[in-house]
């Protein structure tokens, strides 16, 4: 058949208008705050074997399981796929990311042929297990994890299986997980119809040729980024810390990648084994990990699809902690990404230095939750107002203040301060720039943040989760680390409790503040070489101290004028040299 | 006093519409003077004195009103020459503004910075002092931080300041003495100030302190430009009525307009909306959907029951802006949209342009790079010698050579198959443009007119419409100046709005109506102000409201009567269904309780419009209006064809034009492909339609 090159773009941009719309009726449906407030949430296309069409990422450590979990549906059912089929998927034993990231697929049919799928997925408030939310450190199985859903049709050709459906959400704890559910399957329902509408204008052989020809011509595209690394074996390891169980534990991912001429192979197979605990990768979150973290070193308009994938291969043995074998917990994998990232980025930073960024903030987290005795009801409150450090800085730019962790890249959002006081009993007294908490550098890296708040209300439990505490983001090419994550409840009486990365603390009294502290970002670069100028105008704006100014950057400045002292500044980094 | 005056100044051309009161009206266009706007403007009305053969100061007797829309702010945010601003914000929490909430639009991009503050950390000054939810004092007010602020933002020669305090929306104790203290110490009128909870007392501190210092940013180039307006119209003895086009398609006063700067951010395209309304209902449509297609960049909005979609989740430059504007989708497509191609070996258009320096290659200015014009002219849509009427030559050649060198040959394709690529996503990406208006929310594009603007609009409309199966195009006689002339039908129109959180079940009632009265109040001594008198005031009442635990508000409008009655109940009885077409369904069944979070009202003062004369009625047949056959690639067909070229200006009310054909007017082309025909209505406006649709569209236009 001819290709209608023209037609390709047509069916690239259109693939993406689609995953588009489906991501605004999550984003405006939800009800839980992490899927509507911080859009922790993604949609996508997939042809008829469930390979990628296009997504929409939101946070695109979830997304790049939604493919290989499609495909094993397809194998799964095989012949008994049928038009008007829902089906429900979280399990990480085939291919889910994360226990808590339940995904909906629904097949797409033209004239009785399957030709593809529209898929989202949500990170939801509850997916039953041991403990409300499903972070649960003390877990060593799955099953004091979550309700384990491996692929089941809560519709079929059209039809409620009422049986199926109250099984599921007689395992869930709340409500909400069944409206945000509903809108997940609303999501699909419009990519179906968009689909639809594309297929019955251009018919389908039309459709399957050019979708063949666009895979193939984004594969070259990334082919051709790869390209422009130089061949060679590339190694780089990282640790994760405690894994919520044995104090100073401590984990290697070690990864090596071999680029040869147009492919990549990243090989975790000298990574660590798995741990006893929650602190475990799956197959797919880990490799999503991989990808998004290398796609952020290749050109960022490539049109994402199967094509993409094709040239990069991902080894990660089972039985080491990014790839846990049953039944292991694993709640805790998506949040290995910021590690498996540092890994790559040190690996790589000795074949292309200027594409990659130093080390970037990684996540830790509060959850709290009580009574709220204004609504005379109880809440819960995902942290995102503080979790969000800063990033690495790379060659030529700053890294970039308040952003949060890498696996979700700016793609999730901090409360708003006023909605956050309607919502939960707290009363937020600080939440501002961390002055000297970024890694210093020819080009800084990006800012963190401290948070304070007044804790009200009765019955408070707060979580944390995450990393970051006992080791800080590395700078790359003299230029300077950043700061360590704190998370600490300052009780009324005075006492000051600091919580671990994996922590759960009962009966905080009301009037307790909680402090965190975000760490900044790494630094790149000599920070001998940053202009004076630049250093004197972030004394001014308070985000350097003087001293940290002369101390890292050997810049001298005027604490009345903010004025560089010229002739001092030239002799301290003089001498230095 | 006869005529009335819309004066839109764009980034190459300003545009008029003079209309008098005998119905006639006349299209100018001068080049657009950025440095001061109002020389283009002026020079413009000396024009029309000039084509009159008596003085300006004659002509001006004669002018009874000017609606202009500027766009002085939106280009002092774009770029960065707004007032020197600072701050007064909440202790603790001075970081807001910068942070946006800690998005970074292009997550894989890490060489993409953050967006520079409009105010820099030195001059967002913390004050002690503290409210709680529900407007508590919980910190009170340290006064001396005030006048320490005071003295920096002297020292630091702050031309403009803002005040926003957490949690003011519910009380605006502390902000109105921060504003004495400021007064008082800096004088009254100068520094330009904006108070959070007067200006825009709304629940999300983000959305508010963004939005207020957005106002202040903006307030004293807009004060300043008004002004020397003003002077420079009282000097040739203008005795009229001057109104300035504001976001949400409404227009205002220029004292108000003056106070509350950041209303016109977004002005841009807010009048199209509103000549869209006009040129579809003299049909007897109550929808529709109008674009506009310029040179950079292309405007879609949508139309039901004659009212345009109101957003509160605009953006300027990426930084927040919380009023009610028009939900205007605008996306960088344009006669001057670049096409390239990627690594993958895919065909893109756009978002750069070639702006109109150096311009499309067949400008000939020295650019190299094909662009959507150049397609237009080699596929034979646009006609060398007779663009904008023959005042810009174009060079085939050169556009040629484009489209061979950087399309043709990368792709390995003929030249004109790669313009026939261009011409084509360029239309798909507007396509998803509309779709984004329509589709997004819930609407079927195929249910609604399209009305076409803009100089490149109608080459382009027929394909779009085919990508979206909308059968029915409306193509204003006032298309090149579309925005110039919607401005002459806007009404004026202000907007109010107070936080309220609450659970309905616990709604005082007392409470909710005096909010209303208050703003109430507040709105007629505006629209007093500004001349309108009680009797011709509108007044629109809206609930902002949503399930318990959503995030996402619905606005519901409620009656004068609902209102009187305090019946609560009818509205909520509206907000069921509303949710439901929005989202997809409802939780009436479920009964989850609902909260009410903001109350709002919208208040119009009618203006009166200028009337179109209504041309008489000529016979079917338009060859009297027939120029040449000229050869025009008719995409669907995928070859050149020769086909019957009119001219636009000689067609007449009741003239049928069968697709294939161009039609020719001095600032536009019309391109109707085999699929369409078109039919003249007696406004002069062109009815374009799917030729299966014949019977119904001349019932329609010509009534029978």
């Amino acid at each position: 058949m001819k290709i209608d090159k023209i037609l390709v773009s047509v069916f690239q941009r259109r693939f993406k208008s689609i995953t588009e719309e489906m991501s605004i009726v999550l984003e405006k449906t939800t009800r839980s705050p992490i899927l509507c407030e911080a859009k922790d949430f993604v949609t996508g296309l997939y042809d008829g074997k469930g390979k990628m069409l296009e997504q929409t990422e939101n946070l695109p450590i979830l997304s790049f399981s939604l493919g290989p979990v499609c495909e094993y549906i397809v194998r799964y059912f095989g012949d008994d796929i049928h038009a008007g089929d829902v089906i429900f998927h979280n399990d990480v034993f085939s291919m889910g990311n994360q226990n808590n990231d339940v995904a909906v697929y629904k097949p797409i049919f033209y004239k009785d042929k399957l030709i593809a799928w529209s898929a989202s997925k949500g990170h939801q408030a509850d997916v039953g297990g041991a403990v409300a939310g499903g972070y649960n450190p003390r877990a060593t199985e799955v099953w004091q994890e979550t309700l384990r859903i491996p692929p089941v049709k809560v519709y079929e050709r059209g039809k409620l299986r009422e049986d199926v459906w109250d099984l599921i959400f007689a395992n869930i704890r709340f409500d909400i997980v069944a409206a945000d559910m509903r809108a997940q399957i609303g999501s699909c329902v419009v990519g179906e119809r968009g689909v639809q509408k594309l297929v019955e204008k251009y018919g389908l052989k039309v459709f399957e040729s050019h979708k063949e020809y666009l895979f193939d011509s984004t594969e070259k595209m990334m082919r051709a980024e790869i390209k422009t690394i130089p061949n060679g074996v590339y190694r780089g390891e990282s640790s994760v810390y405690y894994d919520g169980r044995t104090p100073g534990s401590k984990y290697k991912i070690r990864v090596k990648i071999t680029v040869e001429d147009e492919e990549i192979t990243f090989d975790y197979s000298d990574t660590d084994p798995q741990t006893d605990g929650f602190v475990n990768g799956t197959y797919t979150s880990s490799a999503s990990a991989t990808l998004l973290t290398f796609l952020q070193m290749v050109n960022p308009d490539m049109p994402h699809n199967d094509g993409m994938v094709r040239p990069v291969k991902i080894i990660i043995p089972e039985g080491t902690i990014l790839n846990a074998k049953y039944p292991a917990a694993t709640t805790f994998g998506n949040h290995l990404c910021p590690p498996n990232a540092d890994a790559i980025i040190r690996a790589l930073s000795h074949a292309i230095p200027k594409r990659v960024t130093a080390g970037w903030n990684q996540l830790l987290c509060y959850l709290t939750s009580g009574f709220d005795p204004r609504k005379k009801d109880s809440y819960v409150d995902i942290g995102f107002l503080g979790l969000k450090g800063g990033s690495g800085a790379t060659h030529g730019v700053d890294g970039y203040d308040h952003i949060g962790m890498i696996d979700a890249s700016g793609g999730v959002l901090d409360q708003d301060y006023e909605m956050f006081e309607q919502q939960t009993p707290h009363l937020l007294l600080h939440h501002e720039y961390w002055p000297d908490s970024a890694g210093a550098g020819q080009w800084r890296g990006g800012l963190g943040v401290e948070t304070k708040f007044k804790i009200g209300g009765e019955k408070t439990k707060v979580v944390t989760f995450g990393d970051g505490d006992e080791e800080a983001p590395f700078g790359l090419f003299e230029g300077k680390t950043a700061t360590l994550n704190k998370i600490e409840l300052q009780y009324p009486d005075g006492k000051v409790y600091k919580t671990t990365s994996k922590d759960l603390v009962e009966d905080v009294p009301k009037g307790t503040i909680l402090f965190q502290q975000a760490g900044g970002g790494g630094g790149y670069g000599n920070p001998y070489l940053r202009r004076p100028a630049q250093v004197a105008q972030e004394v001014k704006n308070g985000i350097i101290s003087i001293e940290k100014a002369k101390e890292d950057h050997g810049v001298v400045i005027n604490p009345e004028t903010f004025e560089v002292d010229i002739k001092e500044t030239e002799k301290i980094r003089k001498k230095e040299k | 006093m006869q005529y009335k005056i819309g004066i839109d100044v764009g980034g190459t051309f300003t545009d008029f519409l003079l209309t008098s009161k005998d119905g006639s009206s006349e299209i100018y266009k001068v080049l657009s003077t950025p440095d001061d706007p109002s020389m283009g403007l002026m020079e413009g009305l000396a024009e029309m004195a000039k084509a009159r053969n008596i003085s300006l100061k004659e002509f001006i007797k004669d002018v009874e009103t000017i609606v202009h829309g500027t766009t002085v702010t939106t280009n002092a945010v774009l770029t960065r020459r707004g007032a020197r601003t600072g701050l007064l914000t909440t202790k603790g929490l001075r970081d807001a503004l910068e942070m946006r909430r800690g998005i970074r639009e292009e997550q894989y991009n890490n060489r993409y910075t953050n967006v520079e503050p409009l105010v820099p950390r030195h001059l967002r000054f913390p004050v002690e002092e503290r409210l709680d939810y529900k407007g508590d004092i919980v910190i009170p007010l340290r006064e001396e931080d005030i006048f320490d602020a005071a003295k920096l933002f002297k020292k630091e020669g702050i031309e403009a300041i803002a005040i926003c305090f957490m949690n003011s929306f519910a009380n605006d104790a502390h902000e109105s003495i921060a504003e004495k203290i400021i007064e008082q110490e800096l004088g009254k009128s100068s520094p330009y100030l904006t108070v959070s909870s007067s200006f825009f007392p709304s629940i999300r501190f983000y959305d508010r302190v963004s939005t207020t210092v957005l106002n202040s940013y903006v307030g004293p180039i807009l004060k300043g430009y008004i002004r020397s307006l003003i002077n420079k119209l009282k000097d040739v003895g203008f005795k009229g009525v001057l109104l300035i086009m504001q976001s949400n398609g409404g227009v205002v006063s220029p004292q108000i307009a003056m106070d509350k700067a950041a209303v016109t951010l977004l002005s841009g395209p807010a009048a199209g909306p509103v000549a869209g309304i006009e040129y579809t209902s003299v049909q007897g449509y109550d929808d529709c959907l109008t674009i506009d297609m310029g040179g950079t960049s292309f405007d879609a909005a949508l139309i039901k029951d004659k009212t345009p979609l109101v957003t509160t989740e605009g953006e300027i430059n990426r930084l927040r802006i919380a009023l009610p504007m028009l939900g205007i989708v605008t996306i960088g497509a344009g006669g001057g949209s670049i096409g390239w191609v990627d690594e993958g070996g895919l065909l893109r258009m756009g978002p750069q342009s070639a702006g109109s320096k150096p311009g499309p290659a067949c400008y000939d200015l020295g650019g190299e790079l094909p662009t959507c014009t150049d397609a237009d002219l080699v596929l034979g849509y646009l006609d060398k010698d007779f663009f904008a009427g023959g005042k810009i030559p174009l060079n085939y050649e050169r556009a040629e050579r484009a489209i061979k060198e950087k399309i043709a040959t990368p792709l390995g394709m003929n030249m004109v198959e790669a313009a026939a690529g261009m011409y084509r996503v360029i239309n798909v990406n507007m396509a998803s443009g509309v779709r984004e208006v329509s589709v997004k929310r819930g609407h079927d594009p195929r249910e609604f007119p399209l009305v076409v603007a803009g100089g490149a609009g109608p080459v382009h409309a027929c394909m779009i419409a085919l990508e979206l199966e909308i059968p029915v195009m409306v193509i204003p006689k006032e298309s090149s100046i579309f925005c110039a002339a919607g401005m002459l039908m806007s009404d004026l129109k202000h907007n109010f709005v107070r936080t309220y959180s609450t659970s309905l079940n616990k709604l005082n009632k007392k409470k909710f109506r005096s909010m209303f009265n208050e703003m109430q109040k507040e709105a007629t001594e505006l629209l007093r102000s500004e001349n309108i008198p009680e009797r011709s005031i509108q007044y629109i009442y809206s609930l902002d409201m949503r399930y318990v635990k959503q995030y996402h508000e619905v606005n519901v409008e409620m009656t004068a009567d609902e209102l009187e009655r305090g019946n609560i109940e009818s509205v909520v009885s509206k907000f069921h269904p509303e949710h439901n077409r929005l989202y997809g369904y409802s939780l009436e069944e479920v009964g989850t309780p609902i909260e009410l979070i903001n109350l709002r009202l919208t208040s119009i003062g009618k203006t009166t419009k200028p009337k179109f004369e209504k041309e008489k009625h000529d016979k079917l047949d338009p060859s009297d209006a027939f120029k040449k056959k000229r050869k025009v690639y008719l995409p669907l067909k995928g070859a050149f064809e020769e086909i019957p070229v009119y001219d636009g200006h000689r067609l007449r009310y009741g003239n049928r034009v069968e697709g294939p054909a161009v039609i020719e007017q001095v600032n536009t082309t019309t391109f109707v492909t085999p699929e369409y025909n078109i039919l003249c209505d007696k406004y002069g406006s062109y009815t374009m339609y799917l030729k299966t649709k014949e019977k119904e569209i001349k019932k329609k236009v010509v009534g029978v």
